[in-house]
């Protein structure tokens, strides 16, 4: 039964397999190449078949990687095969996908299973078919899979793809790709050192891979220069060569004797103890190195042991040969452009580098005049550090989050908590102003402990009523993302938003300070609060003014470092001493001393950090060290208050 | 005809009584030569609340009666912590890698049990060498000298480069503050050569008293701190008494006005900011080794702020105030905090004192600031009767001068 079956189905394959003849025809002559695949020939068969490329083919590279394809026993044909109900098969033409048979028992049948190096290889085939397909993702897919394994035989397809695509950015994508391949593989120099020449104006880590990669080198050792060879550079030993690892290269390629370090020396001896002494000297005196020297001396003119290398051996070897590194391209002209182009790169790297460096200090400046401003106003009226500042920054923050809860929408709940967090913190300032500090004036001490005292306290009910674990305060979807100049400089939306809010409440401050009432008023108790007293100013008044203005930015930097950083109790902490190192740097009582303290800060903090990119805790002690130096020249800060205002 | 120091000061006297007789209470009740009524750890408690108290009374001399309140005598403290802590490691761990070396074949050379010590200490931060600083950790003598030197002279160049340019009040404040945070910062860095975050452990284990137990060196640390407490009372209350006390005092008070009377300000301020900084330095060697362990985290700055809190609980600007305040504070703080306290049911809340003590704390210390500037030494003078003279406003014009409720008659 299952004979006629099959007898029929070959009679029915008979007019398809006419048309079909160039792909089943090119498989049956490589059947057991395919059927039974191994990493090592099944390349070349890949090739041949893509270099062919009868129809159908790519419909067939991509069965195949699916584990579709299957050998029919009798006559070991080729089918692409879908799996029905139970074992039985629904037969493809392996040409035209034309429906061969409906119900086949899968015995009948054998499946060809490619190993996942066999189907990369196939997905790597498959590339140069989907970079022209209609499928505009299947093209992204397959121009990503060249980016990420550039190879020589891309070069040809790639450019063949590159006419008939419609998307613009994808075409320069693949223009770009084509330029990389050629610059590594093309056969030309001329067409290689071109491309090379024309990466130089971009500034991307891909293209600085890629010439890097183009210029890789091995370090070698030989007695002499080889000839010919694309030498990068020729080292010596003890300038720019650590001489140890010298001898180390000189050893591993064979051209010196290893040197005999104290633990070789010391099992060396151990394997020649007779009678418990080694060479004439007792194991017990073996405890200093010149004793060991001396033992192993006398292994040595036993013919027990090989001579120690020494010094003089070291030098005489280090001084006969050369050492070097050579280029693994070999024609100089093109590590020679390459060179060029990534030299031309990475001055701009530099330049962009700088730009963002520039563009990081401004951001944390506007952070800590942010932080610190409040602190400072403060401070200038009343003489009184507030060491709870840092605890208003976190209160204004924990107020962001809470209206969070309550107004889902992001941005909406954003323009709430900005002024909310300013009530709070106001109110905060003014009841503890109320409370503690109008009855501390003249005892700046006292009242930096005792606002120690209420900072504990604030961030310990902090951390009773919002736990310890940190809790985001979510930026609205428009502050998401960077502002991208360049593969090198970039700077996050939220960043930007700081910066201009800080711009926002310095002219809001300067505003207030010089164009209003209350702003002289606080100018004058500033400068002299008892002769403003006698000029009809309250300065009860104006120093609880002042402390809540002071504690209700705070609430607002609370907000706006809340949407970058966690909001946890002990965030208040961490700015708190930038605040006053930003305050003391400054200068008191004055908002243009403080922008200059928070700039100088901020780039400072920036500047070592990129001395020292791994190490931000070195960064820091370096800027505490930097601000206590700074002190000893400018005691009063940089903005310093002059005359009686001064104090003394 | 002049009265001895100890007529004119009492206090000393009845201090070093107080001192002697608990002392004596705790040999008595101790495990070690008593009847074990105090646990050892307990024992170990109060050696290491007497140096607490010896670090506070240096530092009522610099705040209390000088006037500088100095937010760095907590860094000196730990600096002698880590000059001690070096030797103790190091001679510690070189017992055990002879004891493991002492296997070998061949006996080891001198620069492999080196080698290995420093391998044994630095292998948690990645280094196998010793760094410079540990050039003394070998002998206990150069090391003990580290423990005086090192904050001593950290105190005389800092001090001077702040006194020199008349940084006062606040601004010094800060300053001592920024100190104390470079020098936290510096030690937590992992190649800083102090172990980074790790700190030095095994500080209990006194090398060459192996087979002593516990119990016998926690009593013998305890008399220790109390000598070492006994000495520098007696050290203080002399710095402070007499002409040179009168100078300290004015210098709180009225700085610029005992310029103009013709003193060399910055030398005794200078001269006091250092002492402290040794006497702390010295507290703080016997206190870690009590302790066990010591990383960057204790010297932060908010251990010294926490002195500064001792200082005026207790009552500034007098040494045994300073000595209760620590004691007392320390004490409930690890009552409260080690879950000693029965929590408070208030029916809609339970206070559990583990998450409510340093709001209590914080309140009682803006309490203390605020309606009792003379602290719980104030009691004092309830019970000798000394009065507080009638005056109008403060003592000075001095940032830390003396407050008018704060006089005595």
């Amino acid at each position: 039964m299952l004979r006629t079956l099959l007898a029929c189905l070959t009679l029915l394959w008979l007019p398809l397999g006419a048309v079909a003849q160039d792909l089943q025809a090119f498989l049956q002559s490589h059947r057991s190449d395919i059927a039974d695949p191994s990493r090592r020939t099944i390349g070349m068969v890949i090739d041949d078949l893509v270099a062919l490329d009868p129809p159908g083919t790519a419909a067939f590279l991509q069965a195949w990687q699916a584990k579709d394809i299957w050998v029919r026993a009798d006559d070991g044909l080729f089918f692409r095969a879908t799996r029905k109900s139970g074992n039985l098969l629904a037969l493809h033409d392996i040409a035209t996908g034309d429906r061969v048979a409906d119900t086949v028992p899968g015995d009948a049948l054998t499946q060809v299973k490619p190993n996942g190096g066999v189907r990369r290889l196939i997905g790597e085939a498959l590339v140069r078919f989907q970079l022209s397909d209609p499928d505009i993702a299947l093209r992204r897919d397959a121009v990503n899979a060249i980016a990420n394994g550039l190879d020589r035989s891309q070069i040809v397809p790639l450019a063949a793809s590159i006419e008939g695509e419609t998307d613009p950015d994808l075409k320069a994508r693949k223009e770009q790709l084509l330029t990389f391949l050629e610059a590594r593989f093309a056969s030309d120099p001329a067409d290689r050192i071109s491309a090379i020449e024309g990466m130089a104006g971009a500034l991307s880590i891909e293209v600085r891979a890629i010439l890097n990669q183009i210029l890789a080198k091995d370090f070698e050792v030989a007695p002499t220069l080889p000839e010919g060879a694309n030498i990068a550079t020729i080292l010596t030993p003890g300038n720019g060569l650590d001489r140890d690892t010298a001898y180390a290269a000189l050893v591993t390629a064979g051209l010196a004797r290893e040197r005999i370090g104290a633990d070789i020396l010391r099992a060396r001896l151990e394997a020649h103890i007779e009678g418990g002494a080694v060479g004439g000297v007792p194991v017990a005196r073996l405890d200093t190195q010149p004793a060991r020297e001396r033992a192993y001396a006398a292994l040595v003119a036993e013919g027990k042991a090989a001579p120690l290398v020494t010094v003089a051996a070291v030098d005489a070897a280090l001084e006969t040969h050369v050492f070097y590194e050579v280029y693994t391209e070999p024609d100089s002209t093109i590590t020679d452009a390459a060179r060029a182009a990534l030299d031309q790169i990475e001055t701009r790297v530099a330049f962009s580098q700088v730009a963002d460096l520039t563009l990081d200090g401004i951001s944390l400046a506007s952070i800590y005049f942010l932080a610190a401003i409040g602190l400072a106003i403060t401070f200038g009226v009343m003489g009184v550090i507030n060491m709870a500042h840092g605890e208003f920054i976190m209160m204004g923050a924990y107020t962001g989050y809470v209206v969070q809860l309550f107004i889902p929408d992001y941005t909406i709940s954003l323009i709430v908590a900005l002024p909310l967090a300013f009530a709070v913190t106001f109110g905060a300032g003014v009841v503890m102003e109320r409370l503690v500090i109008r009855w501390l004036y003249h005892r700046p001490l006292e009242t930096l402990l005792a606002t120690f005292g209420i900072s504990i306290m604030l961030q310990q009910l902090a951390k009773n009523i919002f736990g310890t674990q940190a809790r985001p305060l979510t930026s609205p979807g428009w502050l998401d993302g960077a502002w991208v100049v360049n593969d090198v400089v970039q700077i996050s939306h939220i960043r930007i938003a700081i910066f201009l809010l800080a711009l926002m409440f310095l002219t809001l401050l300067l505003v207030i300070l010089k164009r209003t009432r209350l702003g002289l008023e606080v100018r004058a108790v500033t400068q002299n609060p008892r002769m403003a007293a006698s000029m009809g100013i309250n300065p009860d008044r104006i120093n609880m003014l002042t402390f809540g203005l002071g504690s209700g930015i705070a609430g607002i930097a609370g907000v706006a470092i809340g949407l970058y950083a966690k909001v946890t109790s002990e965030m208040g902490a961490d700015y708190i001493v930038q605040s006053f190192m930003t305050v003391v740097v400054g200068g008191v009582g004055n908002v243009w001393g403080t922008l200059a303290g928070a700039t100088l800060i901020g780039f400072l903090q920036k500047g070592i950090e990129w001395f020292n990119p791994s190490n931000t805790l070195a960064a820091q002690t370096y800027m505490v060290l930097f601000v206590i130096l700074f002190i000893q020249f400018r005691p009063k800060g940089i903005v310093a208050l002059k005359g009686r205002a001064a104090g003394d | 005809m002049r009265r001895s120091f100890i007529a004119r000061h009492p206090s000393v006297l009845w201090f070093i009584l107080c001192l002697a007789l608990f002392t004596l209470l705790v040999t008595v009740l101790s495990e070690a030569a008593g009847v074990g009524g105090l646990s050892t750890s307990f024992v170990k408690t109060l050696g290491k609340t007497l140096c607490l108290c010896l670090v506070a009374i240096a530092m009522d001399v610099v705040w209390g009666y000088c006037g500088i309140l100095s937010l760095g005598h907590f860094a000196f403290f730990g600096i002698g912590g880590y000059a001690i802590g070096m030797w103790l490691m190091h001679a510690r761990t070189g017992a055990l890698v002879a004891e493991s070396l002492s296997g070998n074949v061949i006996p080891p050379t001198e620069t492999e049990i080196g080698t290995a010590i420093a391998n044994q200490i630095f292998g948690v931060v990645g280094a196998s060498e010793f760094p410079a600083i540990w050039a003394f950790s070998h002998s206990l003598a150069l090391q003990l000298l580290m423990v005086v030197l090192v904050p001593g002279l950290l105190a005389l160049v800092f001090g001077w480069l702040a006194f020199r340019s008349r940084v006062t009040g606040v601004y010094l404040s800060i300053l001592t503050q920024a100190m104390t945070l470079a020098l936290s910062l510096y030690l937590f860095q992992n190649d800083s050569g102090l172990r980074g975050n790790n700190g030095l452990s095994g500080l209990q284990n006194i090398p060459g008293y192996e087979d002593t137990p516990q119990a016998t060196i926690s009593l013998a640390f305890f008399w220790a701190s109390a000598a070492a407490l006994a000495a520098g009372y007696i050290l203080l209350a002399w710095v402070v008494s007499g002409k040179m006390g009168s100078v300290i005092r004015g210098i709180r008070d009225d700085e610029a006005r005992v310029r103009f009377l013709g003193y060399h300000v910055e030398s005794y301020k200078l001269f006091v900011f250092t002492l402290t900084a040794v006497i702390a330095g010295i507290a703080g060697a016997l206190y870690y080794p009590q302790a066990g362990i010591i990383n960057p985290t204790e010297i932060a700055p908010i251990a010294s702020i926490y002195l500064a809190v001792w200082v005026a609980i207790g009552g500034r600007g007098r040494l045994y105030g300073a000595v209760i305040g620590a004691a007392f504070v320390s004490l409930v703080a690890s009552w409260f905090t080690g879950g000693g306290a029965p929590p408070v049911d208030l029916g809609f809340y339970t206070i559990q004192w583990t998450d409510w003590w340093l709001i209590l704390l914080g309140l009682s210390f803006v309490a203390v600031t605020l309606f009792f500037p003379k602290g719980i030494g104030g009691l004092f003078d309830l019970l000798g009767g000394v009065r507080v003279p009638w005056r109008v406003g403060d003592y000075g014009p001095g940032k830390g001068a003396w407050r008018q409720e704060e006089g005595r008659e």
